[in-house]
């Protein structure tokens, strides 16, 4: 396996997954399988002078200044699970139900 | 003008094929309001289209066939959408796909599966496997869907429909939900090259609420032409490994005699780094997915899964919950591969080769060559489970579409025969912005290509 349990838990981690313990050998294999795969990219020799390719416009166009309305079809006292005088409300953490 | 009642019969009808997310009722309430409120004058008047569940819209919900978004409603709609609604068309509902757009069979849907339309045993292909089975079910005339790595194509050679995947930057991205950002782009399925390329050419052009869309005007519409005298048609030979199935060589055999029957000039090329496509795929589209996917965090996104104690654990419990498998393994690659030790082997390396793929095409135009002609995908639609247990099999189905996603590059899928039934696609890859060009070789194919014969 060339990635470890241990690897995945600390990659999980930094990516705030959980993962639960019966899933973890499976996605060890898996997660091993992928990254050698991938890994032939590394057998062909590293070219330096190689420009990276960024698609899109190749310059950025700059906008004018100005503030533009929103164009939100309802506001966030409808799409939030709570709003209230233009604050979101969150759950005080540690008391969930 | 269909009346929105037939619309919404017609797709009530395909309900068995799982391909549709919006309830009926809804459906049908929404259908009646658009149609009394579109503009007679739109080109697309009284067109129903559906939209991939991972574009936002106003009428329906956006879920991305996922668990972490069910219920979602978005308060802005994409501009694609907004488009399609001034020219008059009906927004269809929404199709089912794979989580986030991820994987290549509409399997990975928190929804449940995508039936095939000819054979229910079959994947309809995917990511947008749900827009392609409508369309080849005549349930609707066009579809959206979109493309990272093929899910327009993919499923458009499945299903035996027309599917385009623009030029990156073509068609505006703002209220498509992101899954890799350098990649993505808006697509179309039609029944015909006509209705794919007219919806394209609707939803094309500029849009100051994305800044990777180029500041064009809209696609303008080629004439179906008479021959193909003066195309020079390339068939890259990485396209053709002798391990690819006899019939798609037999469909794209016969295609590509009909294309020189109507005078494009054929010539072999080579595209040397196309073996490299799928593990730089695999490397980058990850890594943008995992940093896109932060966002569904239980706070800004998604619901707030109970029993956290801590902020970072009311992350990791919404998202473990809330992500199906092949997201969350997409996410952990992702993160693997920009985690510190690992950035230069994996994604500067991954990034270098997107480049030499990008470079290959150009050498390949640069010698004069219009356009290129390849099959879609290696093989005809596999079956329901086949490939579930090896996400490297899953990936090897996107061969020959990833390369125009890393690119850039304008590229179409079209049905050129069928194989026990089962339909075979021809795939046209074309220059940046010269989707016309593409578009008018497609023309010519369709009206001779035999598509309902065996190979």
């Amino acid at each position: 396996m060339s990635v470890s349990r241990e690897e995945v838990l600390r990659i999980a981690q930094l990516a705030e997954l959980d993962v639960q313990e019966q899933a973890l050998a499976d996605l060890v294999a898996q997660m091993s399988r992928i990254i050698d795969y991938v890994a032939q990219l590394s057998a062909v020799p590293a070219n330096g002078s190689v420009k990276p390719v960024v698609p899109g416009p190749d310059a950025i166009r700059f906008r004018t200044d100005e503030v533009t309305p929103s164009q939100l079809a309802f506001g966030p006292e409808e799409f939030a699970p709570d709003f209230k005088e233009g604050f979101f409300v969150v759950p005080k953490l540690g008391q969930f139900e | 003008m269909s009346d929105a009642k037939a619309v919404a019969d017609r797709l009530v009808k395909a309900k068995r094929l799982n391909a549709l997310l919006t309830p009926p009722k809804d459906l049908r309430k929404s259908l009646n309001a658009q149609a009394a409120a579109a503009r007679p004058t739109g080109v697309l008047y009284g067109m129903p289209v559906a939209v991939k569940d991972n574009i936002c819209t106003l009428e329906f919900t956006t879920t991305c066939g996922s668990r972490i978004l069910e219920g979602y409603r978005s308060p802005y709609e994409a501009t694609a959408v907004a488009k399609l609604k001034a020219a008059g068309a009906l927004i269809a509902g929404k199709t089912n796909c794979d989580e986030f757009a991820m994987g290549s069979s509409t399997e990975h849907s928190a929804y449940g599966r995508v039936l095939h339309p000819l054979d229910k045993a079959r994947v309809p292909g995917g990511s947008s496997g749900g827009s392609a089975a409508l369309v080849a079910a005549g349930a609707v005339p066009a579809a959206l869907g979109s493309e990272t790595g093929g899910s327009v194509r993919q499923p458009a050679s499945f299903c035996g429909v027309v599917g385009i995947k623009p030029t990156y930057g073509r068609v505006s991205r703002y209220g498509l939900v992101a899954f890799g950002s350098s990649l993505d782009q808006i697509g179309v399925f039609g029944r015909s090259v006509h209705d794919a390329a007219r919806v394209l050419s609707v939803i094309s052009g500029r849009d100051p609420r994305d800044s990777t869309c180029e500041d064009r005007d809209s696609l303008r519409l080629p004439t179906v032409p008479e021959s193909l005298q003066g195309f020079v048609i390339g068939l890259p030979r990485e396209y053709f490994p002798p391990e690819l199935d006899p019939a798609v060589r037999r469909a794209c055999d016969r295609a590509i005699r009909l294309m020189k029957e109507l005078g494009a000039a054929v010539r072999e090329v080579s595209l040397p780094h196309t073996p490299y496509a799928v593990p730089t795929y695999y490397v980058i589209a990850p890594a943008e997915a995992s940093s896109n996917l932060a966002r569904y965090d239980g706070v800004r996104y998604g619901p707030r899964f109970n029993g956290a104690v801590d902020l970072r654990g009311l992350y990791r419990s919404t998202r473990g919950q809330g992500f199906g498998p092949e997201v969350r393994r997409r996410i952990l690659v992702g993160t693997y591969v920009l985690s510190a030790g690992y950035y230069d082997a994996y994604y500067k390396r991954a990034q270098q080769m997107r480049a030499l793929i990008a470079q290959d095409f150009r050498n390949a135009f640069d010698r004069g060559v219009d356009l290129l002609f390849t099959p879609t995908v290696p093989s005809p639609a596999f079956k329901a489970g086949e490939k579930l247990g090896d996400p490297i099999a899953m990936y090897m189905s996107d061969i020959f579409t990833v390369t125009a996603n890393l690119a850039g590059l304008p590229a179409m899928s079209l049905p050129i025969g069928r194989i026990k039934g089962l339909p075979i696609g021809g795939q046209l890859i074309g220059q940046a912005f010269l989707e016309d060009e593409m578009i008018e070789a497609a023309y010519a194919l369709e009206r001779v290509v035999p598509e309902t014969d065996e190979a």
